[in-house]
Protein backbone atom coordinates (compact mmCIF):
# COMPACT_ATOMS: atom_id res chain seq x y z
CA UNK A 1 0.00 0.00 0.00
CA UNK A 2 1.32 3.47 -0.57
CA UNK A 3 1.99 5.61 2.00
CA UNK A 4 -0.23 8.82 2.94
CA UNK A 5 0.66 11.25 0.58
CA UNK A 6 2.37 14.62 3.15
CA UNK A 7 -0.40 17.61 1.41
CA UNK A 8 -3.32 16.32 0.32
CA UNK A 9 -5.97 18.85 -0.70
CA UNK A 10 -9.63 17.84 -1.95
CA UNK A 11 -12.27 19.69 -3.61
CA UNK A 12 -11.48 22.83 -1.54
CA UNK A 13 -13.39 25.95 -2.01
CA UNK A 14 -13.08 29.09 -0.88
CA UNK A 15 -14.68 32.53 -1.28
CA UNK A 16 -13.88 36.00 0.01
CA UNK A 17 -17.81 37.59 -0.58
CA UNK A 18 -19.02 37.07 -4.15
CA UNK A 19 -15.53 36.29 -5.19
CA UNK A 20 -14.49 32.49 -5.57
CA UNK A 21 -10.95 32.17 -5.19
CA UNK A 22 -10.64 28.49 -5.06
CA UNK A 23 -12.75 26.44 -6.99
CA UNK A 24 -12.88 22.55 -6.39
CA UNK A 25 -9.00 22.07 -6.37
CA UNK A 26 -7.41 18.73 -5.75
CA UNK A 27 -3.76 18.56 -4.65
CA UNK A 28 -1.52 16.14 -3.47
CA UNK A 29 2.28 16.04 -2.90
CA UNK A 30 4.30 13.18 -1.83
CA UNK A 31 6.87 13.07 0.62
CA UNK A 32 9.86 14.55 -0.57
CA UNK A 33 8.39 16.12 -3.80
CA UNK A 34 8.79 19.03 -4.96
CA UNK A 35 5.76 20.78 -6.44
CA UNK A 36 5.76 24.28 -8.17
CA UNK A 37 2.69 26.23 -8.22
CA UNK A 38 2.29 28.67 -11.51
CA UNK A 39 -0.36 30.73 -12.83
CA UNK A 40 -1.35 34.69 -13.21
CA UNK A 41 -1.51 36.94 -10.31
CA UNK A 42 -4.73 36.70 -8.35
CA UNK A 43 -5.05 33.14 -9.54
CA UNK A 44 -5.41 32.07 -5.91
CA UNK A 45 -2.02 30.61 -5.64
CA UNK A 46 -0.87 32.18 -2.47
CA UNK A 47 -4.60 31.72 -1.29
CA UNK A 48 -4.36 27.81 -1.69
CA UNK A 49 -1.01 27.67 0.84
CA UNK A 50 -2.50 29.89 2.82
CA UNK A 51 -5.40 27.15 3.26
CA UNK A 52 -2.54 24.31 3.67
CA UNK A 53 -1.44 26.07 6.44
CA UNK A 54 -4.69 26.89 8.06
CA UNK A 55 -4.04 30.66 8.29
CA UNK A 56 -7.35 30.64 6.42
CA UNK A 57 -10.69 28.45 6.71
CA UNK A 58 -11.72 26.69 3.64
CA UNK A 59 -15.50 27.09 2.62
CA UNK A 60 -15.70 23.57 1.42
CA UNK A 61 -13.49 20.27 1.09
CA UNK A 62 -10.43 18.87 3.12
CA UNK A 63 -6.87 19.43 3.75
CA UNK A 64 -4.54 17.02 5.43
CA UNK A 65 -1.04 17.08 5.86
CA UNK A 66 0.55 13.73 6.50
CA UNK A 67 -2.72 11.88 6.79
CA UNK A 68 -3.64 13.87 9.85
CA UNK A 69 -7.66 15.14 10.07
CA UNK A 70 -7.86 18.90 9.90
CA UNK A 71 -7.37 20.67 13.05
CA UNK A 72 -10.18 21.19 15.32
CA UNK A 73 -9.06 23.10 18.10
CA UNK A 74 -6.44 25.48 18.69
CA UNK A 75 -3.98 22.77 20.19
CA UNK A 76 -4.01 20.68 17.26
CA UNK A 77 -4.10 23.58 14.93
CA UNK A 78 -0.85 25.05 16.59
CA UNK A 79 0.48 21.52 16.49
CA UNK A 80 -0.57 21.27 12.70
CA UNK A 81 1.05 24.43 12.09
CA UNK A 82 4.25 23.55 14.05
CA UNK A 83 4.89 20.87 11.16
CA UNK A 84 4.76 22.91 8.48
CA UNK A 85 7.38 25.51 7.43
CA UNK A 86 6.01 28.63 5.96
CA UNK A 87 8.13 31.30 3.76
CA UNK A 88 6.66 34.68 3.24
CA UNK A 89 6.91 36.95 0.66
CA UNK A 90 8.12 39.98 2.89
CA UNK A 91 10.13 37.51 5.07
CA UNK A 92 8.18 38.66 7.99
CA UNK A 93 11.09 37.95 10.23
CA UNK A 94 10.64 39.68 14.01
CA UNK A 95 12.67 42.89 13.94
CA UNK A 96 13.58 42.99 17.83
CA UNK A 97 15.30 39.46 17.66
CA UNK A 98 18.65 38.72 15.75
CA UNK A 99 18.95 36.40 13.61
CA UNK A 100 20.12 33.76 15.53
CA UNK A 101 17.03 34.96 18.18
CA UNK A 102 14.25 34.36 15.40
CA UNK A 103 15.41 31.27 14.34
CA UNK A 104 15.51 29.56 17.95
CA UNK A 105 12.10 31.37 18.74
CA UNK A 106 9.79 28.38 17.63
CA UNK A 107 11.85 25.70 18.95
CA UNK A 108 11.90 27.23 22.66
CA UNK A 109 8.50 28.50 22.70
CA UNK A 110 6.94 25.93 20.69
CA UNK A 111 8.68 22.78 21.24
CA UNK A 112 10.25 24.35 24.33
CA UNK A 113 13.53 22.24 23.28
CA UNK A 114 16.60 23.34 26.19
CA UNK A 115 17.71 26.85 24.57
CA UNK A 116 21.36 25.80 24.14
CA UNK A 117 20.39 22.81 21.92
CA UNK A 118 18.17 25.49 19.84
CA UNK A 119 20.99 27.25 19.44
CA UNK A 120 23.47 24.91 18.24
CA UNK A 121 20.85 23.48 16.20
CA UNK A 122 20.08 27.60 14.63
CA UNK A 123 24.07 27.75 14.13
CA UNK A 124 23.85 24.78 11.76
CA UNK A 125 21.23 26.02 10.07
CA UNK A 126 22.31 29.47 10.00
CA UNK A 127 25.05 27.90 8.31
CA UNK A 128 23.52 26.04 5.73
CA UNK A 129 21.88 28.98 4.47
CA UNK A 130 25.18 30.91 4.41
CA UNK A 131 25.23 32.84 6.89
CA UNK A 132 26.89 32.08 9.89
CA UNK A 133 28.48 35.41 10.34
CA UNK A 134 25.14 37.40 10.66
CA UNK A 135 23.77 35.36 14.16
CA UNK A 136 24.13 38.37 16.08
CA UNK A 137 22.66 40.63 13.16
CA UNK A 138 18.86 42.44 13.68
CA UNK A 139 16.55 42.38 10.47
CA UNK A 140 17.24 45.39 9.88
CA UNK A 141 21.01 45.20 9.10
CA UNK A 142 20.70 42.01 6.37
CA UNK A 143 19.78 42.42 2.72
CA UNK A 144 16.31 41.24 1.30
CA UNK A 145 18.21 37.80 0.16
CA UNK A 146 19.88 37.56 3.64
CA UNK A 147 16.49 37.87 5.77
CA UNK A 148 14.47 35.01 3.36
CA UNK A 149 17.47 32.83 4.17
CA UNK A 150 17.21 33.75 7.68
CA UNK A 151 13.63 33.12 7.16
CA UNK A 152 13.86 29.72 5.49
CA UNK A 153 16.48 28.69 8.25
CA UNK A 154 13.78 29.79 10.64
CA UNK A 155 11.08 27.85 9.03
CA UNK A 156 13.34 24.64 9.39
CA UNK A 157 13.96 25.10 13.17
CA UNK A 158 10.65 23.74 13.90
CA UNK A 159 12.21 20.61 11.64
CA UNK A 160 9.12 20.91 9.11
CA UNK A 161 7.63 17.71 7.23
CA UNK A 162 6.78 20.26 4.56
CA UNK A 163 7.80 23.62 3.67
CA UNK A 164 5.76 26.01 1.62
CA UNK A 165 7.69 29.00 -0.37
CA UNK A 166 5.07 32.19 -0.91
CA UNK A 167 6.74 34.07 -3.72
CA UNK A 168 9.97 33.23 -1.54
CA UNK A 169 11.82 35.65 -4.23
CA UNK A 170 8.84 38.66 -5.70
CA UNK A 171 9.58 41.19 -2.97
CA UNK A 172 14.07 40.94 -3.57
CA UNK A 173 16.07 42.83 -6.06
CA UNK A 174 17.19 40.93 -9.34
CA UNK A 175 20.52 40.34 -8.23
CA UNK A 176 19.30 38.89 -4.36
CA UNK A 177 17.05 36.34 -5.75
CA UNK A 178 19.73 33.91 -7.04
CA UNK A 179 21.07 33.41 -3.40
CA UNK A 180 17.85 32.30 -2.23
CA UNK A 181 16.99 29.84 -5.13
CA UNK A 182 20.63 28.13 -4.40
CA UNK A 183 19.17 27.63 -0.92
CA UNK A 184 16.04 26.58 -2.05
CA UNK A 185 17.65 24.30 -4.55
CA UNK A 186 19.89 22.40 -1.60
CA UNK A 187 16.86 22.25 0.42
CA UNK A 188 14.94 20.24 -2.54
CA UNK A 189 17.79 17.77 -3.56
CA UNK A 190 17.68 17.13 0.58
CA UNK A 191 14.77 15.89 0.41
CA UNK A 192 12.29 18.18 1.59
CA UNK A 193 8.87 18.14 0.65
CA UNK A 194 8.29 21.60 -1.10
CA UNK A 195 5.24 23.18 -2.17
CA UNK A 196 6.37 26.50 -4.08
CA UNK A 197 4.81 29.58 -5.35
CA UNK A 198 7.03 31.24 -7.91
CA UNK A 199 6.93 33.11 -11.01
CA UNK A 200 10.98 31.77 -11.34
CA UNK A 201 10.20 29.45 -14.07
CA UNK A 202 13.42 28.35 -14.44
CA UNK A 203 13.98 27.25 -11.01
CA UNK A 204 10.43 25.56 -11.60
CA UNK A 205 11.69 23.63 -14.41
CA UNK A 206 14.62 22.22 -13.28
CA UNK A 207 14.03 21.24 -9.43
CA UNK A 208 10.17 20.45 -9.21
CA UNK A 209 8.91 17.27 -10.05
CA UNK A 210 5.58 18.58 -10.98
CA UNK A 211 4.25 21.58 -12.14
CA UNK A 212 0.81 22.72 -11.02
CA UNK A 213 -0.46 25.66 -12.92
CA UNK A 214 -3.53 27.55 -11.38
CA UNK A 215 -5.65 29.95 -13.10
CA UNK A 216 -8.64 31.76 -11.97
CA UNK A 217 -9.22 29.21 -8.88
CA UNK A 218 -8.89 26.02 -10.94
CA UNK A 219 -6.21 23.73 -11.74
CA UNK A 220 -5.81 23.58 -15.29
CA UNK A 221 -2.96 21.46 -15.48
CA UNK A 222 -0.41 19.81 -13.89
CA UNK A 223 2.63 17.11 -14.88
CA UNK A 224 6.12 17.10 -14.91
CA UNK A 225 7.80 20.13 -15.84
CA UNK A 226 9.47 19.52 -19.38
CA UNK A 227 5.97 18.70 -20.63
CA UNK A 228 3.85 21.56 -19.06
CA UNK A 229 6.37 24.05 -19.53
CA UNK A 230 7.36 23.23 -23.35
CA UNK A 231 4.17 21.59 -24.44
CA UNK A 232 1.28 22.44 -22.45
CA UNK A 233 -2.16 20.95 -23.51
CA UNK A 234 -4.16 23.33 -22.07
CA UNK A 235 -5.11 26.80 -23.98
CA UNK A 236 -4.86 29.02 -20.63
CA UNK A 237 -1.43 27.61 -19.40
CA UNK A 238 -0.48 28.36 -23.43
CA UNK A 239 -1.54 31.70 -22.85
CA UNK A 240 -0.10 32.48 -19.64
CA UNK A 241 3.21 31.25 -20.67
CA UNK A 242 3.44 32.74 -23.58
CA UNK A 243 2.55 36.28 -21.47
CA UNK A 244 5.58 35.38 -18.60
CA UNK A 245 7.91 34.93 -21.82
CA UNK A 246 7.02 37.95 -23.66
CA UNK A 247 7.26 39.91 -20.26
CA UNK A 248 10.97 38.58 -20.01
CA UNK A 249 11.81 39.62 -23.89
CA UNK A 250 10.41 42.74 -22.99
CA UNK A 251 11.92 43.78 -20.16
CA UNK A 252 15.13 44.68 -21.81
CA UNK A 253 14.01 46.70 -24.77
CA UNK A 254 12.17 48.55 -22.31
CA UNK A 255 14.48 49.27 -20.14
CA UNK A 256 16.53 50.59 -22.83
CA UNK A 257 14.53 52.59 -24.02
CA UNK A 258 13.26 54.44 -20.69
CA UNK A 259 16.05 55.79 -20.24
CA UNK B 1 2.84 95.22 48.70
CA UNK B 2 6.08 95.06 47.15
CA UNK B 3 8.91 94.35 49.92
CA UNK B 4 11.61 93.92 48.12
CA UNK B 5 13.79 91.04 46.84
CA UNK B 6 15.60 89.29 49.23
CA UNK B 7 12.64 89.34 51.63
CA UNK B 8 10.69 87.74 48.69
CA UNK B 9 13.45 84.84 48.19
CA UNK B 10 13.67 84.67 51.73
CA UNK B 11 9.79 84.28 51.48
CA UNK B 12 10.26 81.41 48.96
CA UNK B 13 13.04 79.63 50.51
CA UNK B 14 10.56 79.10 53.15
CA UNK B 15 7.84 77.82 52.02
CA UNK B 16 9.54 75.45 49.81
CA UNK B 17 10.31 72.87 52.21
CA UNK B 18 6.76 72.31 52.69
CA UNK B 19 6.32 72.93 49.13
CA UNK B 20 8.58 69.82 48.26
CA UNK B 21 6.70 67.62 50.48
CA UNK B 22 3.62 67.91 48.98
CA UNK B 23 5.50 67.37 45.94
CA UNK B 24 6.68 64.27 47.14
CA UNK B 25 2.54 63.53 47.22
CA UNK B 26 1.98 64.81 44.08
CA UNK B 27 4.55 62.30 42.82
CA UNK B 28 3.75 59.35 44.72
CA UNK B 29 0.03 59.88 43.47
CA UNK B 30 1.49 59.94 39.86
CA UNK B 31 3.73 56.97 40.06
CA UNK B 32 0.47 54.96 42.01
CA UNK B 33 -1.97 56.40 39.15
CA UNK B 34 0.13 55.35 36.04
CA UNK B 35 0.76 51.85 37.13
CA UNK B 36 -3.01 51.05 37.66
CA UNK B 37 -3.64 53.10 34.66
CA UNK B 38 -0.70 51.06 32.79
CA UNK B 39 -2.74 47.71 34.00
CA UNK B 40 -5.95 48.99 33.33
CA UNK B 41 -5.42 50.06 30.00
CA UNK B 42 -3.51 47.17 28.79
CA UNK B 43 -5.97 44.68 30.08
CA UNK B 44 -8.38 46.71 28.17
CA UNK B 45 -6.32 47.39 25.01
CA UNK B 46 -6.14 43.29 24.50
CA UNK B 47 -10.11 43.23 25.45
CA UNK B 48 -10.72 45.16 23.03
CA UNK B 49 -8.92 43.55 19.66
CA UNK B 50 -10.32 40.58 20.85
CA UNK B 51 -12.78 38.34 18.96
CA UNK B 52 -14.75 37.96 22.11
CA UNK B 53 -17.61 40.47 21.58
CA UNK B 54 -18.73 40.85 24.92
CA UNK B 55 -14.87 41.63 26.04
CA UNK B 56 -14.85 44.14 23.36
CA UNK B 57 -17.85 45.68 23.93
CA UNK B 58 -17.20 46.11 27.86
CA UNK B 59 -13.94 47.75 26.78
CA UNK B 60 -15.58 49.90 24.37
CA UNK B 61 -18.41 51.15 26.98
CA UNK B 62 -15.17 51.75 29.73
CA UNK B 63 -12.99 53.80 27.16
CA UNK B 64 -16.47 55.87 25.69
CA UNK B 65 -17.13 56.58 29.86
CA UNK B 66 -13.85 57.63 31.26
CA UNK B 67 -12.52 59.79 28.13
CA UNK B 68 -16.05 61.41 27.52
CA UNK B 69 -17.17 62.15 30.87
CA UNK B 70 -14.98 64.54 33.41
CA UNK B 71 -12.16 64.12 35.43
CA UNK B 72 -13.00 66.54 37.92
CA UNK B 73 -16.73 64.72 37.78
CA UNK B 74 -15.12 61.10 37.93
CA UNK B 75 -13.12 62.05 41.25
CA UNK B 76 -16.18 63.54 42.75
CA UNK B 77 -18.23 60.19 42.01
CA UNK B 78 -15.39 58.39 43.15
CA UNK B 79 -14.51 60.22 46.85
CA UNK B 80 -18.01 61.04 47.50
CA UNK B 81 -20.60 58.61 45.47
CA UNK B 82 -18.89 55.67 46.04
CA UNK B 83 -19.14 55.92 49.89
CA UNK B 84 -22.74 55.38 49.67
CA UNK B 85 -22.35 51.97 47.68
CA UNK B 86 -20.45 50.60 50.54
CA UNK B 87 -16.97 51.76 48.70
CA UNK B 88 -15.05 53.37 51.04
CA UNK B 89 -11.44 54.80 50.34
CA UNK B 90 -9.75 57.25 51.84
CA UNK B 91 -8.51 60.59 50.08
CA UNK B 92 -5.10 59.40 49.12
CA UNK B 93 -6.80 56.15 47.69
CA UNK B 94 -9.64 57.45 45.92
CA UNK B 95 -7.52 59.80 43.86
CA UNK B 96 -5.04 56.97 42.86
CA UNK B 97 -8.07 55.06 41.86
CA UNK B 98 -9.78 57.98 40.17
CA UNK B 99 -6.74 59.17 38.50
CA UNK B 100 -5.43 55.50 36.99
CA UNK B 101 -9.34 54.65 35.96
CA UNK B 102 -9.09 57.66 34.05
CA UNK B 103 -5.63 57.29 32.42
CA UNK B 104 -6.51 53.59 31.33
CA UNK B 105 -8.74 54.17 29.04
CA UNK B 106 -6.30 57.11 26.98
CA UNK B 107 -4.24 54.31 27.64
CA UNK B 108 -5.81 51.20 26.27
CA UNK B 109 -6.18 53.47 22.96
CA UNK B 110 -2.54 54.25 23.24
CA UNK B 111 -1.69 50.56 23.29
CA UNK B 112 -4.55 49.51 20.89
CA UNK B 113 -3.54 51.47 18.25
CA UNK B 114 0.04 50.71 18.64
CA UNK B 115 -0.83 46.50 18.08
CA UNK B 116 -3.11 47.34 15.31
CA UNK B 117 0.18 49.09 13.50
CA UNK B 118 2.25 46.34 13.90
CA UNK B 119 2.20 44.10 10.26
CA UNK B 120 -0.09 41.41 10.11
CA UNK B 121 2.49 39.74 8.75
CA UNK B 122 4.41 39.46 11.99
CA UNK B 123 0.93 37.93 13.77
CA UNK B 124 0.70 35.11 10.52
CA UNK B 125 4.62 34.63 11.08
CA UNK B 126 4.43 33.73 14.40
CA UNK B 127 1.13 31.50 14.34
CA UNK B 128 2.52 29.66 11.26
CA UNK B 129 5.63 28.40 13.79
CA UNK B 130 2.50 27.15 15.66
CA UNK B 131 2.59 29.42 18.48
CA UNK B 132 -0.79 29.95 20.15
CA UNK B 133 -2.35 33.74 19.67
CA UNK B 134 -1.14 34.54 23.55
CA UNK B 135 2.21 33.18 22.99
CA UNK B 136 2.65 35.49 19.46
CA UNK B 137 1.16 38.49 21.66
CA UNK B 138 3.56 37.99 24.46
CA UNK B 139 6.69 37.26 22.20
CA UNK B 140 6.10 38.96 18.79
CA UNK B 141 3.58 41.02 18.91
CA UNK B 142 3.77 42.88 22.21
CA UNK B 143 7.45 43.88 22.20
CA UNK B 144 7.24 45.41 19.04
CA UNK B 145 4.67 47.98 20.59
CA UNK B 146 7.62 49.54 23.18
CA UNK B 147 9.30 52.00 20.97
CA UNK B 148 5.90 53.53 19.66
CA UNK B 149 4.27 53.18 22.75
CA UNK B 150 7.21 55.28 24.99
CA UNK B 151 5.72 58.55 23.25
CA UNK B 152 2.97 58.87 23.83
CA UNK B 153 2.61 56.87 27.50
CA UNK B 154 5.50 59.53 28.05
CA UNK B 155 2.49 62.49 27.18
CA UNK B 156 0.33 60.42 29.51
CA UNK B 157 2.12 60.64 32.66
CA UNK B 158 3.22 64.34 32.24
CA UNK B 159 -1.02 65.01 31.61
CA UNK B 160 -1.24 62.85 34.84
CA UNK B 161 1.14 64.92 36.57
CA UNK B 162 -0.26 68.28 36.18
CA UNK B 163 -3.43 66.33 36.69
CA UNK B 164 -3.47 65.65 40.06
CA UNK B 165 -3.80 68.99 40.93
CA UNK B 166 -7.64 68.47 40.79
CA UNK B 167 -7.15 66.20 43.57
CA UNK B 168 -6.74 69.54 45.60
CA UNK B 169 -11.05 69.69 44.87
CA UNK B 170 -11.31 66.57 47.49
CA UNK B 171 -9.29 68.07 49.99
CA UNK B 172 -6.17 66.09 48.66
CA UNK B 173 -2.71 67.44 50.43
CA UNK B 174 -0.24 67.44 47.36
CA UNK B 175 1.12 69.80 45.73
CA UNK B 176 -1.66 72.41 44.55
CA UNK B 177 -3.22 72.15 47.96
CA UNK B 178 -0.59 72.52 50.04
CA UNK B 179 -0.03 76.07 47.94
CA UNK B 180 -3.41 76.82 48.76
CA UNK B 181 -2.89 76.38 52.62
CA UNK B 182 0.40 78.56 52.79
CA UNK B 183 -1.58 81.48 50.49
CA UNK B 184 -4.48 81.48 53.11
CA UNK B 185 -1.99 82.23 56.25
CA UNK B 186 0.12 84.60 54.27
CA UNK B 187 -1.65 86.12 51.81
CA UNK B 188 0.57 85.94 48.49
CA UNK B 189 -0.91 84.43 46.09
CA UNK B 190 1.91 85.35 43.49
CA UNK B 191 5.00 84.05 44.96
CA UNK B 192 3.18 81.30 46.10
CA UNK B 193 1.64 80.10 43.16
CA UNK B 194 5.05 80.80 40.53
CA UNK B 195 6.69 78.78 42.93
CA UNK B 196 4.28 76.06 42.63
CA UNK B 197 3.69 76.55 38.73
CA UNK B 198 7.76 76.72 38.29
CA UNK B 199 8.17 72.74 40.41
CA UNK B 200 5.25 71.48 38.22
CA UNK B 201 7.28 72.96 35.40
CA UNK B 202 10.76 71.57 36.10
CA UNK B 203 9.08 67.96 36.84
CA UNK B 204 7.37 68.31 33.73
CA UNK B 205 10.58 69.10 31.29
CA UNK B 206 12.86 66.42 33.42
CA UNK B 207 9.94 63.81 32.60
CA UNK B 208 10.26 64.80 28.88
CA UNK B 209 13.69 64.79 28.47
CA UNK B 210 13.76 61.51 30.33
CA UNK B 211 11.55 60.08 27.59
CA UNK B 212 13.40 61.24 24.96
CA UNK B 213 16.83 60.25 26.26
CA UNK B 214 14.62 56.61 26.38
CA UNK B 215 13.29 56.89 23.01
CA UNK B 216 16.96 57.42 22.04
CA UNK B 217 18.08 54.19 23.72
CA UNK B 218 15.55 52.08 22.18
CA UNK B 219 15.95 52.98 18.71
CA UNK B 220 19.78 51.55 19.19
Amino acid sequence: MMSQPMVQVSHVWKRYGALDVLKDVSLEVQKGEVVSIIGPSGSGKSTLLRCINYLEKVDSGVIRIAGNPPPSDERTLNLARSRIGVVFQHFNLFPHMTALGNVIEGPVQVKKMPRSESIEMARSLLARVGLSDKENAYPHQLSGGQKQRVAIARALAMQPEVMLFDEATSALDPELVGEVLAVMRDLASSGMTMLVVTHEMEFARDVSDRIVVLVDGSIVEEGPPGQVLSVPKNKRTREFLSRVLEGRRAQLPAALGAR
Amino acid sequence: MYDGVAPLWGFVAGILPTLLKATGVTLKLTVLAMCVGLAIGTLAALMRISRNRLLSSLSLAYVTFFRGTPLVVQILIIYFALPQIGVKLDRFWSAVVALGINAGAYIAEIIRAAIESIDKGQMEAARSLGMSYGLAMRRVIIPQTYRRLLPPLGNEFIAMLKDTSLIALIGGEELTRAGQHIISATFRPWPVYLTVAGIYLSLTALFSCLVRFGERRLQQ
